[in-house]
C-alpha cells in the first residue's frame, strides 16, 4: 500500500519532472531524452528505480552546467513491460515529444520492437535487455544500440559456471517464451554443451498462466538435479509455489531479474531455502557505484544493489553526456554516437562522475568507469559485467562467490 | 496414467478460474447484451481487497467474502455512473464504455496498491498422495470455494424471486416490462451478482497465482473464450466451457508442448464454433 509519504514524493516527482521540461524548454538549447521504463508490468519491480535515477543522473549533469553547452531534458513514459505499449509510447516520444534518444529499455521484447523506430529516426537507443539479437548487425545496423548489462549468452555461461561450481550433473531448463528467456536457457545450453554436458529437459512456457503445473510436471519427470529459469519475478512466484507443493526438493538456479527480495517474502523462507541465484551484477567496488547508490537510497529509500538496471540506467546517462561533452556543443547524434566508445572504454584517465569527466576533457581523453559496470562497449555494442552466485538461506540473499567470464 | 491425472487436476483448477470469469461475463451479456471487459479489472480489485483484508484480519475466507462484497459494490457504481446512461444504446458503445471502465479500475488499483506483486500469505503445504496422485489442500479449498459460489449464483437465479425476474428479463425484455419487472432493480441484482462472481474469481486467481494490476485483464481473453464456447449468455456453459477449454489445454500439453496450449483452447473453440455456431449450451435463436 502506498504510504504518504511515497505519494507526496510520487507526486513531487511528478511535478518535478513537469517544470523541468518546462524550464528548459523556454532557456538555454536542450538535448532531449525520453525514459522508456517498465514502470508496470512484469518489469514494474524495477522500473520506477530506473526512472528516478535517470531524473537523479540528469540533474547531476544540469547542475555541472550542462553537457556540450546543453541542459539535458527528460520526458518519461511506460513501457508497461509489454512491446504493444513500448512501441505506441517510443513512437509518441519520437513523433511528438522529439527526443534524441531512448534510455533505460528493460526487456527484450519491448527492446526489439522500439529499436527498429530509433534507428528509422536515427536516435540513440540504451538498453538493459538480455536477448542476443539486440545487438546482432542486422538489428543495431546504424550502431546506434547500446546495452549496457550482459547478453543472454554471457548469462547462460555464468549459469554453467556456476552449475559445475556446484558440481550439478543432471541440469534442465525452463524459460518464459521472449527473446530474453530463450537467450538465456540457450546461452546456458551453448555453454554447458561444449563443455561435455547434457540438459535433460527444456521447457519454454507462456506468460499469464493460471497454473504452471503441466509444465513443471515435464521438467521434474526427467529428474533432474537443478533447474535453470530464464524467467521473471511473477511467473518465477508461480512456478516456485507450485514446486514446493509437489513436493520435490531438487534445486533451483535462477537469474536476478527474476530472484530478489520480493520473490522470498512472496514465496516464504521454507520455499526458498537453498534457490541459487545468478545475476550480472554492479560495478560495486567503483566511486560512480558510490555515487549511484547515496541516489538510489535518497530517491527510493532502499540500497543500490537491490536494482542493477536502475544502476545502468544512471550509467546510460552519465556515457550519453560525456559523448556530448566531447562531441562539443551542438553535436548531432550521429557525432555523439562517434564518441561514446572513445569516452567509455580505455585509453583515457579513469573517471566516475560527469563533473569528473567533463573537467578531464579538457586536458585528454577519458574512460569512464560506470556504476553498472566498467562501461566498455565491444563491437557490436555490449559490455561485459561481472557475475555473482548467491543463495537465499533463511530468508536472505547471500553471496556465495563472484563469477568472472 | 498418474502424470494424466495430475494434468487434468491442474486444468480443472484453472478451468474452474477461467469459468468463473466466464460465468461474470455472460450474466452481463444475457441481461445486458454486451460483452463486459471490465470483469477482468473487477477481478483484480475483488483480489487487491481480500488481500487487504485478509492482511488485516488474518483470514482469507473473510478477506474473500468482503472481495466478493467490493465486487458487487464496484458492479452497482459502474451501473448507476456509466451503463444505466448507455441502456439502450449499440452493444459497441457499452463494450467500448467497458474497456474505459477496465482502464480506470486498473489505474486506481495502482495507484492504491502500487504495481509490485503480492501474495496471499497462504502456508505452502506439501501434497497428498492419493492413488499415487498428486492432490493440493489448497486445490481442494479452491474447488470447495468455486462449487458453493457457483451454487449460490444458481440458487439466486433459479430460486428466488429476483432471479426469475433476470431470467425474464434476459429471455424478453419488453415482454418482461410489461409484465411489470422493473429494468433498474433486475439491472442492480445483476451487477452485484456479476461483480461478486468476478471478485471471487479475482480471488481464487490471486491465491493460485500473484496479485498485480494486470493479472484481470490478462485472463479477458480466455474467459471470452470460455464464454463464448459455452454459449454466451448461458451460466451453466460458462463454467462448462471454462472447465473443458482448462483441462483440454492441459491434457494436450504432452502431444503439443506448452507455447501452444493457448492454441490448442482456440482450436477446440473453432471446431465447437463450426459444428454449433451458438456455442455448446447456446439455443439457436439466430442473432442474439
Amino acid at each position: 500500500m502506498m504510504n504518504r509519504r511515497q505519494l507526496l514524493a510520487t507526486m513531487a516527482s511528478t511535478t518535478l519532472l513537469a517544470t523541468a521540461r518546462e524550464g528548459f524548454a523556454q532557456g538555454a538549447p536542450t538535448f532531449r531524452i525520453a525514459a522508456l521504463n517498465p514502470i508496470t508490468g512484469s518489469g514494474a519491480a524495477y522500473g520506477a528505480g530506473m526512472q528516478k535515477m535517470i531524473l537523479a543522473a540528469v540533474e547531476e549533469v544540469n547542475a555541472a552546467g550542462g553537457a556540450g553547452g546543453r541542459k539535458i531534458e527528460v520526458v518519461a513514459e511506460d513501457t508497461q513491460s509489454q512491446p504493444q505499449a513500448g512501441v505506441l509510447a517510443a513512437k509518441k516520444l519520437i513523433e511528438i515529444d522529439k527526443v534524441q534518444g531512448l534510455i533505460g529499455i528493460w526487456s527484450s521484447g519491448v527492446a526489439l520492437a522500439t529499436i527498429p523506430l530509433a534507428n528509422d529516426a536515427n536516435i540513440l537507443f540504451m538498453c538493459t535487455s538480455g536477448a542476443p539479437e539486440i545487438t546482432n548487425p542486422q538489428v543495431n545496423s546504424k550502431g546506434l544500440v547500446y546495452r549496457f548489462n550482459t547478453t543472454g549468452d554471457g548469462y547462460g555461461r555464468a549459469f554453467a559456471e556456476a552449475c559445475a561450481r556446484e558440481g550439478f550433473k543432471r541440469p534442465a531448463t525452463m524459460a518464459f517464451n521472449n527473446a530474453s528467456g530463450i537467450g538465456i536457457v540457450d546461452g546456458f545450453r551453448k555453454a554447458w554443451e561444449k563443455n561435455g554436458g547434457k540438459v535433460v529437459e527444456a521447457v519454454v512456457y507462456e506468460p499469464n498462466q493460471p497454473s504452471y503445473r503441466s509444465e513443471l510436471q515435464k521438467v521434474l519427470a526427467a529428474k533432474p538435479d537443478v533447474i535453470v529459469t530464464g524467467s521473471y519475478l511473477p511467473d518465477t512466484t508461480i512456478i516456485l509455489r507450485e514446486w514446493f507443493q509437489t513436493g520435490d526438493t531438487q534445486k533451483w538456479m535462477l537469474p536476478g531479474q527474476a530472484a530478489n527480495p520480493d520473490l522470498i517474502k512472496a514465496i516464504g523462507p521454507e520455499a526458498s531455502e537453498g534457490l541459487f541465484v545468478v545475476n550480472s551484477i554492479s560495478n560495486e567496488m567503483s566511486t560512480a557505484y558510490a555515487k549511484f547508490d547515496a541516489a538510489y537510497r535518497k530517491a527510493m529509500n532502499q540500497p543500490g544493489t537491490s536494482n542493477i538496471y536502475a544502476a545502468m540506467a544512471w550509467d546510460m546517462v552519465i556515457v550519453l553526456a560525456l559523448a556530448m561533452e566531447a562531441a562539443g556543443p551542438n553535436a548531432n547524434v550521429a557525432a555523439i554516437n562517434a564518441k561514446i566508445r572513445e569516452i567509455a572504454n580505455p585509453p583515457g584517465k579513469q573517471v566516475s562522475s560527469f563533473a569528473e569527466g567533463k573537467e578531464a576533457l579538457k586536458a585528454g581523453k577519458v574512460n569512464y568507469d560506470g556504476a553498472s559496470s566498467a562501461v566498455d562497449f565491444n563491437q557490436a555494442g555490449d559490455v561485459l559485467p561481472d557475475f555473482d552466485l548467491s543463495v537465499i538461506s533463511k530468508g536472505v540473499i547471500t553471496r556465495k562467490n563472484i563469477i568472472k567470464i | 496414467m498418474t502424470a494424466y491425472a495430475e494434468l487434468m487436476i491442474g486444468g480443472l483448477m484453472s478451468g474452474l478460474v477461467v469459468g468463473l470469469a466466464a460465468l461474470a461475463i455472460t450474466l452481463v451479456f444475457g441481461i445486458a447484451r454486451f460483452a463486459n471487459a471490465a470483469t477482468g479489472d473487477t477481478m483484480t480489485a475483488g483480489a487487491y481487497v481480500a488481500l487487504s483484508v485478509s492482511g488485516a484480519t488474518g483470514s482469507v475466507i473473510v478477506g474473500g467474502l468482503v472481495g466478493a462484497l467490493a465486487g458487487a459494490a464496484i458492479g452497482v457504481v459502474v451501473y448507476f455512473l456509466i451503463f444505466r446512461k448507455l441502456a439502450g444504446r449499440s452493444s459497441v458503445a457499452n463494450l467500448l464504455a467497458s474497456i474505459g471502465v477496465a482502464f480506470i479500475i486498473r489505474a486506481i488499483v495502482g495507484v492504491i496498491f502500487e504495481h509490485q506483486q503480492q501474495v496471499f500469505q497462504l502456508p505452502l503445504v506439501r501434497p497428498w498422495r492419493i492413488l499415487d496422485i498428486r492432490v493440493q489442500p489448497s486445490d481442494l479449498n479452491l474447488a470447495i470455494v468455486a462449487v458453493l459460489t457457483l451454487a449460490t449464483v444458481f440458487l439466486i437465479l433459479y430460486a428466488t424471486p429476483v432471479g426469475r425476474r433476470m431470467r425474464a428479463v434476459a429471455d424478453d425484455p419488453g415482454l418482461a416490462r410489461i409484465s411489470g419487472i422493473s429494468p433498474t432493480r433486475v439491472m442492480i441484482a445483476l451487477w452485484a451478482l456479476a461483480g461478486s462472481v468476478s471478485a471471487v474469481a479475482g480471488v481464487m486467481y490471486g491465491i493460485k497465482t500473484v496479485v498485480t494490476p494486470e493479472m484481470g485483464w490478462d485472463m479477458l481473453l480466455p474467459a471470452f473464450a470460455a464464454a463464448i464456447l459455452g454459449g454466451i449468455g448461458h451460466p451453466v456453459g460458462a463454467i462448462c466451457a471454462g472447465i473443458l477449454l482448462g483441462t483440454i489445454q492441459e491434457m494436450a500439453t504432452p502431444f503439443v508442448g506448452f507455447t501452444y496450449k493457448l492454441a490448442i483452447s482456440f482450436v477446440v473453440l473453432l471446431i465447437v464454433l463450426l459444428v454449433r455456431p451458438s456455442g455448446l449450451f447456446g439455443r439457436n435463436e439466430g442473432a442474439r
